[in-house]
């Protein structure tokens, strides 16, 4: 990436880490995945279903995991390494939305829709990240529909905290505004 | 990053080598096939019976059943369920075959050459003509009869094949996403995302196909033997393996445009060699019995079970079926068109996903 990263200090509750859950580094996909809210209620015997299904990738630093504008497809959580969350346009600098270090996830809003990705996720350092993705999560919901609800809702309580969170960072910029 | 012109002298070369790696592609492919044909077809029928199996295989897991005892359970009632209809089926196919073939060489066959002798003389001044068209129809027919009946008769090699299928439909059901995410974890970091994307949706839409043409060629195949089974009833039997008829016209079904007549011709040949008092009446209900078929298929059937991504025009279907014969005969044949469907779809597929995707 040539575009030199402006760092922005707004709190930014879709990309942000909020939950700061920071656990010791695990090599076991388990344990990284019941790090995770969107797994912290699932079974050991569960935890194994979503194992076999999630993907496991790395990535050299400076490597695009996804960029801008890519339709949505998935979740990713970071096993090791660290991830810049950055908005890109073309000719203007890019701004650095957040860090994420390992046992931090992002994206997971594509889990619901193919909606184009609102910002890049760009890997600060080597990465080794795990991905969950939609066509997925819809066959576990098929083949295994007790333990897709049980995702959906841990999903539905994650997107619930982030609007949470975004509308309490609105109402506070609107008093913020209108005391001025 | 740098761009690089599409006119620049490097993107020249690399266009020239990707042609050149293409090309050297399709000649391995051109040398390899005949050494791979039968391991190529048998995977194509496994993965396709898999493709049909699988929701089953799919519902009964999740109502808590081990997906290998699913996939057993399923493949033992299928496996019965053909070893019946396949011992119903090639007696009565052979029955027929040696039927026609002993009518081709009655006196039945020589009534119709001398009438058409008769003719011929008459109208034409020229029976010899007449001789040589009805030798030359006996050659064919016995040639194609011949062929149909050794290809039932020299079943162990058949059996053999046959045998291998449900072994490797099993493991293409049981390992389906081990398969998968073999092949997903070679595509490289840039590509990931798209390529997963593409594939979903490449196999969304060929699994939608190709089980709404399998429940479309069954539903065709019922109403097919439905009506020549009523046909019989008024008629007082002249159309003989009813059943059978309409099960291969359901199966030829899968060609489009031909597959009726395919279906329709041996109704008819069947009942011409019955020789039935009221044949003319007979064959034209039969006609009636396919067009009611084929519009009840066009108009309500297809339009609910058959996906409509993969529609295209009577010329490539025609063109494609002729391909699929050359290539592959018969098999070859009633898999050109949904082979076709899943070209056209993954091309239409990963053209969205070039557009989409930021792969610079």
């Amino acid at each position: 990436m040539d575009n030199k990263i402006e760092s922005v200090k707004m709190s930014n509750p879709i990309w942000e880490n909020i939950f700061k859950r920071r656990h010791a580094v695990s090599e076991s996909v388990l344990q990284n995945l019941k790090n995770v809210p969107i797994f912290a209620d699932l079974t050991e015997k569960e935890l194994l279903e979503v194992e076999k299904i999630v993907h496991r990738r790395k990535y050299k630093k400076g490597e695009p995991v996804f960029r801008m504008g890519d339709p949505g497809l998935g979740m990713y959580i970071i096993v090791e390494g660290s991830v810049d969350i950055v908005e890109e346009y073309e000719n203007e600098e890019s701004k650095l939305l957040a860090t994420l270090e390992d046992g931090a996830f992002f994206g997971d809003l594509a889990l619901l829709d193919e909606a184009p990705r609102s910002a890049s996720a760009i890997a600060k350092v080597d990465c080794d990240i795990i991905g969950f993705f939609r066509p997925d999560l819809m066959d576990l919901l098929y083949r295994k529909p007790q333990l897709g609800i049980k995702i959906l809702f841990a999903l539905a309580r994650v997107v619930g905290e982030r609007l949470r969170r975004t509308n309490e960072l609105l109402s506070e910029l609107q008093r913020k505004y209108e005391a001025q | 990053m740098e761009k690089v012109s599409p006119f620049s002298a490097q993107s020249l070369n690399r266009t020239i080598w990707t042609i050149f790696f293409i090309l050297i592609g399709i000649a391995l492919v051109i040398v390899a096939y005949p050494y791979f044909k039968m391991v190529i077809v048998l995977f194509v029928i496994s993965w396709i019976i898999s493709v049909i199996l699988n929701p089953m295989v799919d519902y009964l897991e999740s109502v808590g059943l081990n997906r290998a005892i699913a996939i057993f359970l399923i493949m033992f009632l299928i496996i019965t369920l053909i070893a019946g209809s396949v011992a119903l089926i090639v007696p009565a196919a052979m029955r027929a075959i040696d039927a026609i073939t002993v009518k081709l060489q009655s006196d039945f066959l020589k009534d119709i050459t001398l009438q058409l002798e008769k003719l011929f003389e008459e109208k034409f001044n020229n029976a010899g003509l007449a001789r040589d068209l009805i030798a030359k129809l006996i050659e064919l027919g016995s040639g194609l009869l011949n062929n149909m009946g050794g290809l039932l008769k020299n079943a162990s090699s058949f059996v053999a094949f046959l045998g291998i299928i449900p072994f490797v439909t099993f493991f293409l059901i049981k390992d389906r996403r081990l398969i998968y995410h073999s092949f997903i974890a070679q595509i490289p970091n840039k590509y990931f995302e798209l390529s997963l994307n593409v594939l979903h949706k490449v196999g969304d839409q060929v699994t939608k196909y190709i089980q709404g043409q399998a429940i479309d060629a069954l539903i065709v195949g019922l109403l097919s033997a439905l009506g020549l089974f009523i046909v019989n009833l008024f008629f007082g039997h002249p159309i003989p393996y009813f059943f059978f008829i309409g099960m291969i016209a359901g199966i030829a079904n899968l060609i489009p445009y031909l597959g009726p007549i395919v279906g329709a011709v041996p109704a008819i040949t069947l009942t011409i060699l019955n020789a039935p008092p009221n044949v003319g009446t007979i064959i034209l209900w039969i006609v009636v019995v396919f067009a009611l078929v084929q519009a009840i298929d066009n108009n309500i059937v297809s339009p609910m079970v058959v996906s409509k991504s993969v529609n295209m025009h009577p010329i490539t279907v025609v063109i494609a079926v002729i391909l699929g014969g050359n290539i592959a005969g018969v098999i070859g044949m009633l898999v050109a068109v949904p082979v076709w469907g899943i070209i056209k779809v993954t091309v239409k597929e990963i053209s969205w996903g070039v557009k989409h995707y930021k792969l610079k």
